[in-house]
């Protein structure tokens, strides 16, 4: 019987709506989340999957693409085409040809599990993600826009 | 005699041509404030682009609506269609006419000008009639669209309007009762005469007020007509443009309309807190520049103290259900209104025989 | 014209409103079909397959390591699940014996997805009621255990985490420390959830005998998940038919009584508190070791078939796979526990009122990925 009275005093004193208005309230004066995304850049984490790039020898500054097509067998999408040809000294081979099609890609990384040229894959997935474009020709990535540091970004501001 | 009756209606003229810019200024930040509010207390930010911290948003807003298309369904009936949101926004200004911004006139040119447009006997009443009026055009709006979103959201909507104006207009009896009067200055001038503003022995009567008055606004959690995860936008879902803006400022213009008859009807109008004590008076600090602008920030800070529960009610609550929307009017509001207008008769009365033996 | 019978005067039509597939509320591409009687919805017609991609016809072609990101996008709210249990069906299917440490860490990810996907459904069944904040707080929330996510595997949606036979890469170092401190935050914030929600009038209206359904025809209808357990019955995958490790950790299966929306709310808002437990003591044991057991780079399984179901955030997600000794399947079957819990909706939603709709669907949590596939 208390318990019902109690509960009645308290549905009339709106006790459960004054707590939800006081949740907000302490809220109002809590740092926000929002990242302003162009103006920040988000905090990216060190395995982020972006775009899959090709990565040269940072000693030697050659290729480390071996034109092996085990990415390209890997691939779920079929995004990567790689046309492989002889090394010029004649020892094992390179990659001529190899084109990235950003239209397909779904970003999984499964094109750099079986990358043999351990320790640093020559495919990686990079921390760019930033594709957009105004033509579906532009997604097509040939073997010299896959580097490090090539620009992917058309857009400003 | 020709020159001073022209003199009158120039001031009036000028009158309300300041109302309204000053309204229509005012809903467009409003519309800021909501927007920033809810984001704080959503842990966001809110509009930052536009302007210093997001200050012209209002500005960029306006103007794509202005610059919008104007489409008019093809099947929609397309007079009443354009009519609708002029009969929804016609109301929604003209309430303003009768509430008193202020308390001190001041003088130009050896003119008197009263800081409100008119202040008519039956103020209250003139507003709860004409705030009123709006539903027409939602229902016209939900009618004329041709399309089954708007028509439940107007039906919602006019069964709604309809049924919170009881409880509304009964919660205010109380205040009348008390004042003696219905003229809207009269009643601020009642509240600075019994000493404290009349929301403390009508505190039910506010609670009534502020509910049905958030249910006449559609505000959440009564916002039902436009319950957009429901309706998708409710009775203005074939609306775009500037139809569509007039809509939106008139939703706003009653919102604000709420809180200033609030303010001036339960909350002492543009009087400073505790207006007897005389140690207080330096709260109207902006005397010195002139009386006006103290009583009217002392209303503009109430007005804020209302329209700010109205946003924080908004970031909290679900939103009730159209059956039991009408449950709590009819069911709870109005006998809760009743029985605060009988308690508000039987204390007067016994105070009154007090007072007299 | 008799005057005693006002009724036959009084016509009154049923009128259709189309619900979707482009709504605020139907999350995603669903497209419903009401009858309604006034505001009274006397029929109700689900209509599927506007996200339909032919995945199961898809993995046909694949081998079997490349339908791991076909699996992320079927629930994708979900997606460690689904991974999950696309691996155990394929590690059943080879006899392969996954390490103790790649266990632990999977049902750690896979109780943290759940904790992501109910505050995910959360969130927006608040916000089909209404309650708008409660949305952008349960997102708050969920972005921290999205920030976990992309620490261990480099994706925030799309995870393809793991790899049969264990995972690729280890838990980076400080990861548990984070992964406690989350634990440590979150029952604050769930409070607050509650605080907004559980004993809220506003919602206890909208939620209480909305939706009824007992637990015999949520059986038959073939419901799962917790949408089965709000009726009261105790079916979890995890308890009924233990897989990977959890059958060495102690949870309980939060069941409701009355069966309706409400009943459903609470489970589910006890499920994340299990789930905690759950990585807490899997966290507490986790064990060192190898990750990953031997696979062949080729993958080629004996010919047979296999079913494997996991208990997902939505109910029992299958994986039947045929296999004809190569190394792709012959043939691919997901069950999808949303597909199976929106055959309960036009049940739930005939009698109650357009506004309910909204609160049905949100309460069947259903995600269209995994409806359509």
């Amino acid at each position: 019987m208390t318990n019902r009275i109690w509960g009645f005093i308290k549905s009339v004193l709106l006790i459960e709506l004054l707590i939800g208005l006081s949740v907000t309230l302490r809220n109002q004066f809590r740092p926000h989340t929002t990242v302003e995304y162009p103006r920040e850049t988000p905090n990216l984490k060190p395995r982020f999957r972006g775009i899959p790039r090709l990565r040269k020898n940072p000693e030697t500054g050659e290729d480390l693409c071996v034109g092996c097509l085990l990415c390209e067998k890997a691939c779920p999408d079929d995004c990567i085409k790689v046309v492989p040809e002889k090394r010029p000294d004649g020892k094992g081979k390179q990659a001529a040809k190899f084109i990235i099609n950003y239209e397909r890609c779904c970003f999984c990384g499964l094109c750099v599990d079986p990358c043999p040229t351990k320790p640093l894959t020559a495919i990686y997935m990079s921390h760019d993600f930033e594709l957009a474009s105004e033509s579906r020709t532009k997604f097509y990535y040939p073997m010299n826009n896959l580097y490090e540091g090539a620009q992917i970004k058309e857009y400003s501001r | 005699m020709d020159t001073e009756l022209l003199l009158k209606v120039a001031v009036s003229a000028g009158k309300v041509m300041t109302v309204l810019l000053v309204l229509s200024g005012s809903v467009a930040y409003l519309v800021l404030l909501e927007r920033k509010v809810i984001a704080f207390m959503q842990s966001r930010l809110g509009p930052r682009r536009v302007g210093p911290s997001g200050l012209l948003q209002p500005i960029a807003d306006g103007l794509k609506l202005f610059l919008k298309e104007d489409l008019v369904p093809a099947k929609a009936d397309k007079w009443v269609f354009t009519l609708a949101p002029v009969v929804v926004i016609i109301p929604a200004f003209a309430a303003f006419a009768v509430v008193p911004f202020s308390g001190e006139s001041f003088d130009v040119f050896g003119l008197t000008i009263t800081p409100w447009i008119t202040d008519i006997n039956i103020g209250v009443l003139y507003i709860l009639g004409i705030s009123s009026l709006g539903v027409f055009g939602i229902i016209m709006a939900g009618w004329a669209s041709n399309s089954k979103y708007p028509l439940l959201g107007s039906l919602r909507s006019a069964a709604q309007l309809i049924s919170y104006e009881v409880p509304l207009g009964l919660s205010i009896i109380g205040v009348l009762m008390i004042a003696g009067t219905a003229s809207m200055v009269g009643i601020v001038e009642a509240q600075r005469e019994t000493g404290w503003w009349f929301f403390v022995p009508q505190f039910v009567g506010l609670f009534i007020f502020f509910v049905s008055g958030m249910a006449e606004t559609n505000r959440a959690p009564f916002d039902l007509p436009e319950a957009e995860t429901e309706l998708v936008a409710g009775f203005h879902t074939e609306y775009s443009g500037m139809k569509f803006s007039f809509f939106f400022l008139a939703e706003y213009a009653n919102m604000i309309l709420v809180g200033c008859v609030a303010t001036t009807l339960f909350m002492g109008g543009w009087m400073r807190p505790f207006p007897s004590v005389e140690a207080l008076a330096w709260l109207n600090f902006l005397d010195f520049v002139h009386p006006f602008w103290s009583g009217f920030f002392w209303f503009a800070a109430k007005l804020f103290l209302v329209i700010f529960a109205f946003l924080w009610i908004r970031a909290t609550f679900p939103r009730y259900r159209y059956d039991q929307l009408m449950h709590l009017g009819w069911k709870v509001l109005l006998p809760l209104s009743i029985v605060n207008v009988l308690v508000t008769a039987v204390v007067m009365l016994l105070m009154n025989s007090g007072s007299s033996a | 014209m008799t005057v005693n019978e006002p009724a036959s005067t009084l016509d009154t039509d049923i009128m259709e409103v189309n619900m979707g597939p482009q709504h605020p509320s139907t999350h995603g591409v669903l497209r419903l079909k009401l009858k309604i009687d006034g505001e009274t919805v006397v029929g109700c017609e689900p209509i599927i397959g506007y996200l339909h991609r032919g995945t199961e016809k898809l993995c046909e072609s694949l081998s079997y390591p490349m339908v791991e990101p076909i699996t992320d996008r079927l629930d994708y709210v979900c997606a460690m699940s689904e991974n999950l249990g696309y691996m155990g069906a394929v590690e059943k299917l080879c006899g392969i014996s996954v390490p103790e440490r790649a266990d632990f860490v999977r049902v750690i990810m896979v109780e943290l997805n759940r904790i992501a996907s109910h505050l995910l459904w959360l969130g927006t069944h608040a916000l089909d009621i209404g309650a708008m904040t409660v949305f952008l707080y349960c997102f708050r929330e969920r972005e921290m255990i999205l920030d976990l996510f992309e620490e261990f595997c480099g994706a925030r949606l799309t995870y393809n985490a793991f790899r049969i036979g264990g995972l690729l890469e280890d838990l980076p170092p400080g990861w548990t420390g984070r992964c406690r401190q989350f634990l440590k935050v979150y029952p604050a914030c769930q409070k607050e959830y509650e605080d907004l929600l559980t004993k809220n009038r506003i919602w206890l209206k909208r939620t209480k005998g909305i939706g009824v359904i007992s637990g015999e025809e949520a059986v038959e209808i073939g419901l799962t998940g917790p949408s089965l357990r709000g009726s009261g019955v105790g079916y979890d995958v995890r308890k009924a038919h233990p897989y990977s490790v959890y059958k060495r950790f102690e949870f309980d299966v939060p069941t409701g009584e009355n069966g309706d929306t409400y009943d459903r709310y609470l489970v589910r808002m006890e499920e994340m508190r299990q789930s905690l437990r759950i990585i807490e003591q899997a966290l507490d044991t986790l064990p060192e070791g190898p990750i990953r057991a031997k696979v062949p780079n080729w993958l080629k399984p004996l010919k047979g078939e296999v079913y494997h179901s996991v208990e997902s955030p939505r109910g029992e997600q299958g994986f039947y796979i045929v296999s004809d000794g190569t190394d792709k399947p012959y043939r691919m079957r997901f069950r999808g526990p949303s597909f199976a819990n929106l055959q309960a909706l036009p049940q739930l939603c005939v009698g109650h009122l357009v506004a309910d709709v909204v609160a049905l669907i949100g309460t069947l949590d259903i995600v269209l990925g995994d409806v359509d596939r």
